[in-house]
């Protein structure tokens, strides 16, 4: 385990040498996150403090769904962006490589370009978080905040599990975007509380692509508004999800024709 | 002109080479329909007015985003932008085209496409959900809608044909577009919530701006909330627009292929 993240860290430094190489491109992503993240809570402020509450929830509780939503999706971001490498590696054939080294055959392909420009905008992220939950617009009980660090960690296994069934379709099809940007669309629907949601709407949410498990569950256990059983759905969900996006992968694996070898 | 409606075809025929990548895509548009419908849906539970919005306006102004981002923002001259860099430009330039009529006819099959899906999905929400739908009253606004729609595609089509072109210059084009032609261009067009919910302030910012002349502009004429003299502003500020993208992306195309070296080509 310490020597991949040994690894991972090694990795981490390269991808962010290379991004800082191209100054440009980098500072216009960056402007961009950040417009993005203040128009939507400037949105929400005006809109949810004007009705008083959406969905039976202060403003207050919708602005703190919307900091988790983007903790979880920069934090997967900033973790998982090696996935959208990942169809160039194996259409040129260059996976091969990765697949003879001493290292667990998932690394690369999942964690094998992290995005500096997520880790720069997480940073400012977390510390207005504690800002917001310090303040006391929420009252958080240590309980509350235990839960949603375990719930948080769960939450990007399931993401991790995801990014990896991802990988393994890719190997199968070559294909990969439609079904990256698929998943982030869905997550972007938890950009707002899930209960606004229609029943079989939600069903889909928590079944299909997760996105209740990943961000409305955490974020309810902060609030203490979470009902129990979503911490045992939670596990299972998670144990459901990463021990089929290993099968899938393994699966995958056997079937890699080294395309352009 | 047969050439250029043979262009058209042969794009939406491209299409349906990659079925499976058009459906994911439309799968996409109606992700982000459901989530901004279900959102305004929630804000105004029993409320029947909100930021001077009925509640039939305001989901008429959702189902209308839907449909202008079809037939206004559905581009392929983003393509542009890779054929330059890959040399693939080439092979266009050696044809008797001309590049802004290659490049629209192509987009117009891709809004072609899209609005006839656009059509059928929306159809599917509305008999489902069976919401009220705002209809104009006044038989001149449905002509001034059409104008507008018209000005949008033009203007759209300028913009995103010059950012295209700048990769003449940049290799990476991707961040500019993305912050321009994405981020800058759908908040500001109105294409996430109607942006006269933002402080007045702010507001004036962005109408000097070419983006609310895509999206937010036309359906604020669909919802009769814009008054005679709003209107002539907002058209004399699109056409300022108009001819500032279309003088600035025949000027970068003219320079740009003076500069062009065909890398890979």
């Amino acid at each position: 385990m310490k020597r991949i993240i040994k690894v991972w860290l090694r990795m981490s430094s390269m991808a962010a040498q290379a991004q800082l190489l191209t100054n440009w491109a980098g500072v216009m992503f960056l402007i961009g996150k950040i417009v993005r993240f203040l128009m939507f809570l400037l949105f929400l402020f005006i809109v949810v403090g004007s009705v008083g509450s959406l969905a039976g929830y202060r403003r207050e509780q919708v602005i703190l769904f919307y900091l988790i939503f983007n903790l979880v999706d920069i934090a997967s971001q900033f973790l998982f962006r090696g996935v959208y490498q990942f169809r160039t590696s194996v259409v040129s054939g260059n996976y091969d490589i990765d697949l003879v080294r001493p290292l667990p055959s998932f690394l690369i392909p999942v964690f094998g370009w992290m995005d500096f420009q997520d880790f720069i905008t997480l940073l400012p992220l977390i510390v207005y978080l504690i800002y917001f939950l310090s303040s006391g617009f929420i009252s958080v009980s240590l309980l509350g905040l235990l839960t949603f660090l375990v719930l948080f960690l769960n939450g990007l296994a399931l993401a991790f599990a995801f990014h990896l069934f991802v990988c393994a379709t890719c190997v199968l099809t070559t294909q990969i975007d439609p079904l990256v940007w698929i998943y982030r669309d869905l997550t972007n629907m938890a950009r707002f509380p899930t209960d606004i949601y229609q029943k079989g709407i939600q069903l889909v949410l928590t079944l299909t692509v997760p996105v209740i498990i990943l961000i409305t569950v955490p974020a309810k256990a902060l609030m203490g508004a979470l009902d129990q059983k979503w911490i045992f759905v939670s596990f299972l969900m998670s144990g459901f999800f990463l021990i089929g996006s290993f099968k899938f992968w393994w699966y995958a694996l056997k079937r890699y024709s080294s395309a352009s070898s | 002109m047969k050439k250029y409606f043979l262009v058209a075809k042969l794009t939406i025929q491209e299409y349906f080479e990659y079925r499976l990548n058009f459906l994911l895509w439309r799968l996409r548009n109606l992700v982000s329909f459901l989530t901004l419908f279900f959102f305004w849906l929630a804000i105004f539970g029993i409320k029947e007015e909100i930021f001077n919005y009925e509640k039939s306006q305001l989901l008429t102004y959702v189902l209308g985003v839907a449909f202008l981002r079809s037939i206004v923002l559905a581009s392929r001259s983003v393509d542009l932008s890779g054929q330059i860099r890959s040399g693939e430009l080439t092979r266009l330039m050696v044809r008797p085209f001309g590049m802004l009529e290659y490049w629209f006819s192509r987009d117009l099959a891709d809004k072609i496409l899209n609005i006839s899906f656009t059509v059928m999905e929306m159809g599917l929400i509305l008999t489902i959900f069976k919401f009220p739908v705002y209809f104009p009253a006044n038989l001149i606004t449905y002509f001034w809608f059409f104008i507008f729609v018209i000005l949008g595609i033009l203007l759209y089509f300028y913009i995103s044909f010059t950012i295209s072109v700048v990769t003449f210059w940049v290799d990476e084009i991707w961040a500019t577009r993305w912050l321009f032609g994405i981020i800058f261009l759908e908040f500001f067009a109105g294409a996430f919530f109607p942006i006269d919910v933002l402080p007045n302030w702010l507001t004036r910012l962005i109408y000097l701006t070419p983006f609310p002349y895509l999206i937010f502009s036309p359906l604020k004429i669909w919802l009769e909330q814009l008054t005679g003299p709003m209107m002539i502003r907002a058209i004399l500020i699109c056409f300022v627009w108009l001819i500032f993208f279309w003088r600035l992306s025949l000027d970068l195309w003219r320079k740009g292929t003076r500069n062009y070296g065909a890398y890979g080509g």
